[in-house]
């Protein structure tokens, strides 16, 4: 879990209020690679309308299904393909880092507003988990790039502002961000199990057809 | 090795441990479809499954694995009902359940279905699947009821039907051959066999060939 290691960093050496150098690269490398992943998913969704009599065999592989995920519903939760969230959001994460990368000082009120964007974010992949295991059954790889970027990137920044805000918390709560900043990664790491054993849960089915 | 690390991988570790653990649990209880294949545990064709219609004079057999709930599956139905007309007495058409798991009522229209054989009415009930699939297909909640309707328009005797399709056997029926399928290396809805080996055409065309160098042997 290399990705989580870099995560982890950033708050352990973080002085108050600036975000370490761990935070920034964090942000910029997970910024891009969610912002290539929604990109891709938006380039392949014209695909789709341009072909939309396409229907692929129903398959076992939940990858390769035919409850295909782009053309439900859940796709297109605000009337328009989700990737354009993407699309649009991933670069001001990127940008973000680049900026502390560079020597930038953000104000108080820029962090609250990257805050409510990645939790935000991280609501919306979650619910989109939940359409893709429960309702649509089936995964598809690029989204998933997305959750696995957006969590730890929600898990990074909030911790930096519960840093930041340190003096304004009541002391218990403090404690408990001082424990969780330790074990970051451990956090990260059940985080991800959880939703490794629900995919391998919904779609025993396939994976025991792997194995037999 | 940081304390975090030693913590994070002893989760993986037992992650991946218990699902090693239920895997190998799984595959000694259904041992005989594991290693199936070869020792004659999984057959493209049994004895007790289903005919559409009456078994062709030739030994051409063509067997579909198939869901009720697969639009692929209604897509090819009227080339699969067409198949039935032109071959009719020649080839012999198999169906066998493969209900998917991405459609929530795959199983109960199988089981329907099922119910339905038990009472003659196999190949009636089969069609009014596939015709009807768009009404009832794709919706989270059991469409068990609807399957009753058909099964009522059908003039079956709903009595016993109720009772098939709440006897466990009739759902194990299903999952057997399903259990067939999965044995053979069916990843998908619909797949064909013809004669025992898996037929893959890209257009009906193909198909139709296929189904001809058969007939010519």
């Amino acid at each position: 879990m290399s990705d989580t290691a870099v995560a982890d960093r950033p708050v352990a050496t973080e002085a108050r209020g600036g975000g370490g150098r761990g935070l920034a690269v964090w942000l910029l490398v997970g910024g891009l690679l969610g912002f290539v992943a929604a990109l891709v998913l938006a380039v392949e969704k014209y695909a789709l309308l341009a072909d939309p009599s396409y229907v692929p065999t129903c398959s076992l592989n939940p990858i390769l299904s035919c409850g295909s995920i782009m053309a439900s519903p859940q796709a297109e939760a605000f009337g328009f393909p989700n990737p354009l969230l993407g699309v649009a959001g991933f670069p001001v994460v990127a940008t973000t880092g680049a900026v502390l990368l560079a020597g930038g000082r953000l104000a108080e009120w820029f962090w609250a507003s990257l805050q409510a964007g990645v939790t935000a974010g991280v609501a919306f992949v979650h619910w989109l988990m939940f359409a893709s295991l429960y309702r649509i059954e089936a995964l598809c790889p690029y989204c998933m790039v997305v959750w696995a970027v957006t969590i730890p990137l929600f898990t990074a920044v909030t911790l930096r502002n519960l840093t930041a805000w340190a003096p304004r918390l009541p002391a218990g709560v403090n404690a408990a961000i001082a424990l969780v900043r330790t074990r970051h990664s451990v956090l990260l790491t059940a985080w991800f199990l959880l939703i490794v054993a629900a995919i391998t849960q919904r779609f025993w089915l396939y994976w025991s057809t792997l194995v037999g | 090795m940081s304390t975090n690390l030693k913590v994070s991988a002893a989760l993986v570790a037992a992650f991946a441990a218990v699902v090693a653990a239920i895997l190998i649990l799984g595959q000694s209880d259904s041992g005989s479809s594991a290693d199936g294949g070869a020792a004659g545990g999984a057959q493209v064709v049994r004895e007790d499954s289903h005919r559409l219609g009456e078994p062709g004079a030739g030994d051409v057999t063509l067997v579909e694995f198939l869901d009720f709930e697969c639009e692929s599956c209604a897509s090819v139905y009227p080339f699969v009902e067409q198949l039935r007309e032109d071959y009719a007495g020649q080839v012999t058409f198999v169906a066998r359940y493969m209900p998917m798991p991405g459609h929530p009522n795959a199983e109960n229209a199988a089981v329907a279905v099922e119910a339905a054989a038990q009472q003659g009415e196999f190949e009636a009930m089969y069609q009014r699947m596939y015709e009807t699939q768009e009404q009832w297909s794709h919706r989270e909640e059991s469409q068990a009821a609807v399957f009753r309707g058909f099964a009522a328009d059908l003039g079956l005797d709903l009595a016993s039907y109720d009772e098939d399709v709440a006897d466990p056997a009739t759902l194990e029926r299903v999952l057997s051959d399903r259990d067939d399928g999965l044995a053979l290396g069916v990843e998908g809805t619909p797949t064909f066999f013809l004669n025992g080996e898996k037929l893959e055409a890209t257009t009906t065309d193909e198909f139709i060939e296929r189904i001809e160098a058969a007939l010519d042997e």
